[in-house]
């Protein structure tokens, strides 16, 4: 697979993990750039062999949103000091209730992402225990976890 | 709504990127430098094991063997008059026993060394002794087992050369040597201060004439324990059996791969008692630094 090809295959899943990930349109956008501009950089690391591109990609792009997220941390500690951020509306995917939507949005960055990665991106636990860098049992659990905060937020809704 | 319609749902959910990103990343894409052979440690492996296998074996099984090299060996060491050391060519075959060229009316201390394989050392020994008993001569000592001996027999100088060529009757010779020092001019030296200080013994007062006496006395003690020893050759002899030479001096042609190995074997315990604790330490800042790491993402991660 050249990278051109991997790049068009998996475009959609790169930019809906770090949409879903960040919360965040405008920063999913730049960021999915930047993942493949490095990802294109990294191309000649990555061993098919060792997993597939697309969770070849997620990892590239977790260490981009990692990035993003230190830097947007001590960016709005300043910020915040002058003035309180304003809420951005944000739709994490077409066809998701109201509920969901703020559902998801009341969940850690943590839990949206192996949500993302298990539930929308559909990868099996050991594919995304190697995304996030923990054992896949330990992926599950966060899985169990998020998805328990959602079912209770969508039964306090009700 | 339970955890299962939470999944359907989630799981109907499509995310689209936007018309814009996809532009900027198929631009990345299309920038991407086409595809070359990618060099891989598992393709290196795969070339470079076999290769390293054949040259290895090409190496061990190009070596000569020892049982080569021992029938081929052809130095004799032959003894030298006044400590002189000359070493010449001896035949291929096996050797004959060296001629001791001694003579009578010089003191010379001969010393001489025979290396013998034999079928049997233990009559070897026997012999050996008898041999030296039946010139006039008798065993210093005899260190011996079931396959090797070293015997140091002691001949009169007069009977060497008999002692050799009957000693060498034992076995078939893989070695031999003669050490020969001539003694005579130090002894013509010692005669020669001996009757000074005897004519000196002329002259000399009362007080002196003790001193004299006792250094004469002295010289002349010296003198004989010399030409005693050098009544006696001393000959060394060593015996083996063929077995015990084979092991000793044949080595098949995996003999090089079991002294890297043993080698190898040396460098990983060296390797292991050193760099063990190193590596122990390693490891837990490693697992430190995850650890640390991993909290500090968790912490980062666990905001809305």
């Amino acid at each position: 697979m050249t990278f051109q090809q991997a790049a068009e295959a998996h475009l959609d899943d790169v930019y809906g993990y770090l949409a879903w990930f960040t919360s965040d349109r405008f920063a999913a956008e730049e960021l999915t750039g930047v993942t493949f501009e490095r990802a294109l950089r990294l191309w000649h690391r990555y061993d098919p062999d060792r997993g597939s591109a697309r969770t070849w990609l997620c990892q590239v792009a977790r260490t981009v949103a990692l990035d993003h997220f230190r830097s947007e941390r001590r960016r709005t500690r300043r910020e915040e000091l002058a003035a309180p951020p304003e809420a951005v509306d944000f739709r994490f995917a077409e066809g998701l209730s109201p509920d969901l939507e703020t559902a998801l949005a009341r969940l850690s960055a943590g839990e949206r992402e192996v949500v993302a990665l298990r539930v929308l991106l559909d990868l099996d636990a050991g594919a995304a225990a190697r995304v996030l860098g923990i054992s896949p049992t330990n992926c599950t659990t966060r899985l169990n976890r998020a998805l328990k905060k959602l079912e209770e937020a969508l039964h306090v809704a009700a | 709504m339970s955890q299962r319609d939470v999944l359907a749902e989630l799981r109907a959910a499509r995310v689209a990127a936007p018309a814009e990103v996809r532009e900027r990343v198929l631009a990345v894409a299309a920038a991407a430098p086409p595809e070359q052979k990618r060099f891989t440690w598992r393709r290196a492996v795969v070339v470079l094991v076999p290769v390293a296998a054949a040259v290895a074996a090409a190496v061990v099984l190009s070596q000569p063997t020892h049982r080569a090299a021992v029938t081929t060996r052809t130095l004799v060491e032959h003894g030298a008059v006044a400590g002189q050391a000359l070493r010449s060519a001896a035949s291929p075959k096996a050797y004959d026993a060296l001629t001791v060229p001694t003579t009578q009316q010089r003191v010379q201390q001969v010393g001489t060394y025979l290396s013998l394989r034999t079928r049997s050392v233990s009559d070897g020994v026997k012999r050996a002794v008898r041999i030296a008993s039946s010139l006039g001569g008798y065993a210093v000592s005899v260190h011996a087992d079931l396959q090797r001996a070293d015997l140091t027999l002691k001949v009169p100088r007069t009977h060497v050369q008999q002692a050799m060529t009957r000693l060498s009757a034992l076995g078939t010779i893989t070695s031999e040597s003669v050490d020969i020092e001539d003694r005579t001019a130090g002894l013509n030296a010692t005669d020669r201060l001996i009757a000074r200080l005897r004519a000196q013994l002329r002259t000399a007062t009362p007080r002196e004439a003790p001193k004299l006496i006792a250094r004469i006395k002295a010289l002349q003690r010296g003198e004989a324990a010399m030409r005693r020893s050098a009544h006696y050759a001393t000959v060394s002899l060593h015996l083996e059996t063929p077995h015990a030479a084979v092991h000793k001096h044949h080595r098949g042609p995996l003999h090089g791969v079991g002294v890297a190995l043993r080698w190898l074997g040396i460098g990983a315990v060296y390797a292991l008692a050193l760099g063990g604790p190193v590596a122990l330490a390693l490891v837990l800042v490693w697992l430190a630094v995850r650890t640390v790491r991993r909290r500090r993402e968790d912490a980062l991660l666990s905001r809305p």
